[in-house]
């Protein structure tokens, strides 16, 4: 076993190397632009995605009725991990102005529709929970 | 009034124990782990199968079967990219009270172990995180940096992949303890109102599904009228999309001349046919698909003058290679060549027409390549001249 971790663990970094050795040729800018991507990509996760995650989970946690806090996380999971997926698409940036056969679907529409469902299906489902809850509290006193 | 200490600053930093969501868990990390390597394990190899398609290895001779072959590869590597983006943001997040574990002061040793293991996921994480971000962008053709997007993108996959197998490597006994454990606590139902990790991984899990039915329209038919966030929505001239246009490759003047002749070149023999005598020979159509490397693709009827009759009718061999040149005067790959087993197979066509009419300026006029089993940029558009190379 320990060996196993051993050898995966050394053709790993030697993955890792071969990576860096294909960058051997590129140019100042072009390594300075790969750093500043690889670094952003930790920046922009450590220090502003996952603590404005954690900080409205701490909000919800606070505010929220308990029976919307499982509701609200899942429908919180999609709406922010489908947001990033369809940044590009909604930035408006990308693309060519002279081919319309890229980029051209109303996106923000679609995006304001999920937006939507998720927070209706989140409401609807706190909703549910609550009466199922008050039900359950109701027979238990008879 | 003082300045802070070191220390005051420290206590201000949050320690792990300080996050209280009980759906974090190792057996929550190593089943979103599982899910995200399956993901960037597809990713890699249908990456690294993309890029032999482009530069065919002399010892794998890729060849025009199976004809969908690359439609089908490529769009794995773009659907499982996109599926792996929830999945690494639901396991960053299942992991992030770790990044504030203070480092060990017992020894020197013990520093330096963590400090490799810290230095090893910064590279996974930097290189997942670009590796995701720079293809997201790529398939918007939307390119916001200063690197050659093909190279860098294969070069930091190494890195991807190589830090992945370390991580594995290094969290083994975890990942085995994470998954022989049950996902939730027993003692979940003390709280009826935690949510339990099974709803964290089905949330995730449902995020990654979402994501790739909500895009993959761009490559399967059937889903495009679903996939509302797709780049593209298979509609185009003649009904199929266009990369680069006429304009933004620099070929409208030389596509436009009247004077326009293909050259086919033989040995020092030059034959030059213009657009009417390639429409006066033989004429074949076959189905076969655009497949572009940012994972959209359609099939399309093509009609037009199969490559090796062209150049059996010059004098040459219809099993040699054939190196295809554009008129478009801006861009890459205004040259590709043809392995001679595409030049063999009569499918490989020089395309007149399209979807049963004359090609249109921006898919091509007055003649372009189209071969079973290629990527979409060597499906050269514009051509000039077909010249026998080997």
């Amino acid at each position: 076993m320990r060996a196993a971790r051993f050898i995966l663990g050394a053709i790993g970094v030697g993955f890792g190397l071969w990576g860096l050795w294909l960058m051997r040729d590129f140019t100042g800018q072009q390594l300075v632009s790969t750093g500043v991507w690889l670094a952003g990509g930790i920046l922009v996760h450590d220090a502003v995605l996952a603590p404005v995650t954690v900080g409205l989970g701490v909000l919800a946690s606070r505010l929220l009725p308990g029976h919307f806090r499982a509701a609200t996380s899942v429908a919180f999971l999609l709406w922010a991990t489908l947001t990033v997926v369809f940044l590009p698409v909604l930035s408006g940036q990308g693309g060519k102005p002279d081919n319309d056969s890229i980029l051209n679907r109303p996106y923000l529409a679609s995006w304001l529709v999920l937006t939507g469902v998720l927070a209706g299906a989140a409401i609807i489902a706190g909703l549910r929970r609550r009466a199922h809850a008050s039900g359950a509290a109701a027979t238990a006193e008879d | 009034m003082r300045l802070p200490t070191v220390e005051d600053i420290e206590r201000r930093i949050p320690r792990p124990e300080d996050f209280q969501s009980r759906a974090r868990g190792t057996q929550l990390t190593a089943r979103v782990g599982v899910a995200l390597g399956i993901a960037f394990g597809l990713c890699f190899l249908t990456g690294l199968w993309s890029h032999a398609q482009y530069d065919p290895p002399g010892w794998l001779p890729i060849g025009p079967q199976p004809t969908q072959l690359y439609r089908v590869t490529q769009g794995l590597h773009v659907l499982s990219g996109i599926a792996a983006i929830p999945l690494l943001l639901v396991k960053l997040w299942s992991v992030f009270p770790r990044l504030f574990i203070r480092p060990p002061t017992s020894s020197w040793r013990e520093l330096a172990v963590e400090g490799l293991e810290r230095a090893s996921i910064g590279a996974l994480v930097g290189s997942s995180v670009f590796m995701l971000a720079s293809g997201l962008l790529n398939i918007a053709q939307w390119y916001p940096w200063d690197f050659s997007f093909r190279a860098t993108h294969y070069a930091v996959a190494w890195i991807a992949i190589g830090s992945l197998i370390v991580h594995i490597a290094v969290k083994l006994p975890v990942i085995r303890r994470g998954l022989g454990a049950q996902i939730d606590h027993p003692e979940q139902h003390l709280d009826p109102d935690a949510v339990a990790r099974r709803t964290v991984l089905v949330g995730a899990f449902a995020s990654a599904g979402l994501a790739v039915l909500l895009t993959a329209g761009q490559t399967v038919p059937f889903l495009r009228r679903l996939s509302v966030f797709a780049v593209r929505d298979g509609q185009g001239p003649q009904d199929l999309p266009v990369n680069r246009t006429a304009k933004a490759a620099g070929a409208v003047e030389g596509a436009t001349d009247p004077a326009f002749a293909l050259e086919i070149v033989v040995g020092g023999r030059t034959v030059t046919l213009d657009r009417d005598q390639l429409l006066a020979l033989p004429q074949r159509t076959h189905r076969l698909p655009i497949a572009c490397v940012e994972g959209w693709s359609r099939n399309a009827v093509w009609t037009g003058v199969a490559v090796r009759d062209l150049i059996a009718m010059a004098g040459g061999d219809p099993a040699s290679e054939v190196t295809v040149r554009s008129m478009q005067t801006r861009g890459a790959f205004r040259t590709s060549v043809l392995p001679s087993q595409f030049v063999e197979d009569h499918r490989t066509l020089l395309a007149l027409e399209l979807n049963g009419e004359p090609l249109s300026l921006d898919h091509g006029f007055p003649c372009r390549i189209i071969a079973p089993n290629r990527p979409g940029v060597l499906q050269t558009k514009w051509v000039r001249q077909l010249e026998v190379t080997s």
